[in-house]
């Protein structure tokens, strides 16, 4: 089962093992954006627990509302997280995102597609 | 010349000297490049965000003590949208001379996303004889620095018959100068008798508490243990982990686990399609009444009716 969904701050690519998350360039992440993140994805997932593959490397910025809103709220039914980094600017912002909230969630960053793949148990193939 | 290398350190200096004085309202325009200053400026605006919102939190530890003061970003426009008043608040939060900003429209010290909002929100508040709203606006100081933050905004019409002006109006927090000493110094006390538990934290005892906290967080759905069990658990005593817990988080242990519980219930209930009995198990509560009231207590509805 394959379903994609998209909106004004993200694109979204689910397979039957993993969801892929892509977030476009916007100018900033508030937490009017991260609520529809969050919302969009769990209506996609529909209570499924699983990994996660975050791609943040258009983020520049985004606000403390927001991080403390992922952190919570946005953590429910994710099973293993892996970032999609491209350092400096992102590798920044995955850092001390990781480093200041509490993760509920195992997380941790990348910068090759195919390590955070491994890292979440996902094969690569051309549907993710 | 805004985008050389050096005119971007100026800026992170100008912001660092913000932040020792104690000012964490400030912050820097992110850029789209993807190079170290640019990680450093990101840095920079998140460790602002955290130590400011730190620091603004009444029940983090010591911050009893902290003097603090109110910052008032206060103008009158004219109906052209001309700044014809302001404090000196504003000119030193703005950084500019008082004879720098009369006269001048508003829209000058904004940045252009807020110049597009203030153009497209303000229109139709400027068509009414008496208008009122919050606008989330970004102005860039005289350093350079982004100034943002949610400003009330008032639309009337003077008396005298000059027209319409408008009265725009935000508060900042800051370390500044402490409160004038003719306020009492001991807070009122309802009840005589109520004593005031203060305890000594060492960095030790702080993060023993962190970790209870980030415990709670990531085990919303089973029972806490009891707070002597807890403290035996994490090395500490219960004295220390009850009031300690309350001086960092401003809230005691009971209350702060059964709001997260009540987040976690509220997203729930929103996005996803698990009855409202399953929510309630996923989420520790033991009865559903007690959990309608409490839901109820916090967001104003019941579950249900945020439902449908």
């Amino acid at each position: 089962m394959k379903k994609t969904h998209e909106n004004t701050f993200a694109v979204y690519l689910l397979t039957d093992h993993l969801l892929h998350i892509i977030y476009k360039k916007v100018p900033c992440i508030n937490v009017k954006a991260a609520q529809l993140i969050v919302k969009d994805r769990m209506e996609l997932q529909e209570g499924k627990v699983m990994p996660v593959l975050c791609d943040i490397r258009e983020v520049r910025n985004i606000d403390k509302a927001a991080r403390d809103y992922l952190a919570l709220e946005g953590s429910l039914w994710i099973k293993k997280l892996a970032f999609l980094i491209d350092p400096p600017v992102t590798d920044m912002i995955s850092s001390i995102y990781l480093d200041t909230h509490a993760q509920k969630v195992p997380t941790q960053s990348f910068t090759k597609k195919a390590e955070a793949l491994a890292y979440l148990g996902i094969k690569e193939t051309d549907d993710n | 010349m805004p985008n050389s290398d050096d005119f971007r350190v100026k800026r992170i200096q100008k912001m660092l000297l913000e932040m020792a004085k104690g000012n964490f309202f400030y912050s820097i325009e992110p850029m789209d490049k993807n190079d170290n200053i640019a990680s450093l400026v990101v840095m920079l605006n998140m460790v602002n965000e955290e130590i400011g919102a730190a620091f603004i939190h009444q029940g983090f530890a010591n911050a009893h003590n902290t003097p603090q003061c109110v910052i008032q970003l206060s103008m009158i426009l004219d109906a052209n949208g001309q700044i014809e008043l302001l404090t000196n608040g504003t000119c030193s939060l703005l950084s500019y001379p008082p004879k720098d900003l009369f006269g001048k429209h508003i829209t000058e010290f904004m940045t252009e996303r807020s110049r597009e909002r203030w153009a497209k929100k303000m229109s139709k508040h400027f068509k009414r004889e008496r208008s009122e709203t919050v606008l989330f606006l970004e102005f860039i100081t005289n350093d350079g620095l982004l100034l943002a933050k949610d400003c009330q905004i008032s639309v009337y019409q003077a008396l005298d018959g000059s027209g319409q002006k408008t009265l725009l109006n935000s508060v900042f927090f800051s370390k500044g100068e402490p409160f004038e000493t003719g306020l009492p110094k001991n807070k009122l006390k309802v009840t005589k008798g109520i004593k005031e538990h203060k305890v000594t934290l060492t960095p030790e005892d702080i993060q023993i508490i962190r970790d209870v906290h980030d415990m709670i967080i990531n085990n919303l759905d089973k029972d806490l243990p009891t707070l002597q069990d807890l403290a035996r658990q994490k090395g500490t005593n219960e004295y220390k982990l009850k009031y300690g817990f309350k001086q960092i988080y401003g809230t005691t242990i009971f209350r702060f686990l059964i709001r997260e519980r009540l987040r976690m219930a509220r997203t729930l209930i929103q996005h996803s399609t698990l009855t409202i009995k399953q929510i309630i198990q996923m989420t520790g509560f033991k009865s559903k009444t007690h959990f309608s009231r409490a839901f109820k207590d916090k967001y104003g509805m019941s579950p249900t009716d945020l439902r449908s």
